[in-house]
């Protein structure tokens, strides 16, 4: 199970609003913070946000229980770690 | 819309206008010169900043000090962007100055609206300048000029106002930075982003931080 989490900011509503999107995730509000859950990988899809890439590349503040594999101008992968 | 620095201003102060810490902005920021002459066409006449003060000091003190001018713009806020000009002092430039760390190293100017960012930014293209770059940050938007200094200048203006969940948020990445830093690991974006996940959950879990 791995979380990402994203500063509740205007600016990242719609990065963390895909991740959410994705099957089975869980959203969560904590003070400051959008919180995306899943048991699996979580992607998000770049082109799919609409975001530009000052933002997207500073939308991730946090990652709990989770390997960044993969964060460029396609997408930010998140795999679980044990 | 009122800058950044002015807004955290009214949010550190207190019932009775106190603020969390005495410091108010930059009283000024120095740099020595070597073209002068460029230097004030720069700041005064293209981007409009008035001299507000100006001294002409005689050598005193340490065998290496020369004689100066010491001059002042004004930066709004009654802060001021200064500089040395040393009479006889050779002109120095770290030529070995990594591309990286010379974009770090810059002076941000504020203006408020987009109008005050399109004004200046035609002020410098029709003064013959090279715009370096125009970008849209997270919460600004910003134009980028060297000044005859080759110092890097920005100009940004706001896309949006802070709110207590980006200073919440400055707090625990520095917090998480220092106990990275502190650890054994190598320091790196993800141990970073695993430190943040761990002081956030701890937070809330004790119930903290609502902004």
């Amino acid at each position: 199970m791995t979380t990402l989490y994203f500063l509740d900011a205007a600016e990242f509503t719609d990065v963390s609003a895909v991740a959410a999107a994705q099957p089975g995730a869980r959203v969560e509000r904590l003070p400051g913070y959008v919180t995306v859950t899943a048991d699996g990988p979580v992607v998000v899809d770049r082109r799919a946000t609409g975001v530009r890439h000052a933002v997207w590349y500073s939308a991730l503040a946090a990652v709990g229980h989770g390997r960044v594999v993969q964060y460029d101008k396609d997408a930010l992968k998140v795999e679980p770690v044990p | 819309m009122t800058s950044p620095t002015a807004q955290r201003r009214v949010q550190e102060a207190g019932p009775g206008g106190t603020a969390s810490h005495p410091v108010r902005g930059i009283n000024h920021m120095a740099f020595p010169t070597f073209d002068p002459a460029g230097t004030i066409r720069f700041y005064r006449d293209v981007l409009g900043l008035p001299l507000v003060q100006t001294m002409q000091v005689k050598a005193w003190g340490p065998e290496y000090q020369r004689d100066f001018v010491h001059f002042f713009f004004d930066i709004g806020n009654a802060d001021c962007l200064a500089f040395f000009y040393y009479f006889g002092q050779e002109p120095y430039a770290d030529e070995n100055l990594p591309p990286l760390l010379d974009l770090g190293r810059h002076v941000a100017l504020h203006v408020d609206t987009l109008a005050d960012l399109d004004g200046l930014q035609k002020r410098i293209v029709e003064a013959g300048l090279t715009l370096d770059m125009r970008v849209m940050h997270e919460t600004v938007e910003s134009i980028y000029v060297r000044d005859p200094n080759n110092i890097l200048i920005e100009i940004a203006r706001p896309l949006r106002e802070l709110t207590a969940a980006d200073a919440l948020d400055a707090g625990i990445t520095a917090q998480a930075l220092l106990d990275v830093l502190a650890g054994d690991g190598e320091p790196s974006l993800d141990a970073l982003w695993a430190r943040k996940a761990e002081l956030i959950g701890s937070r809330a879990a004790a119930g903290q931080g609502a902004p």
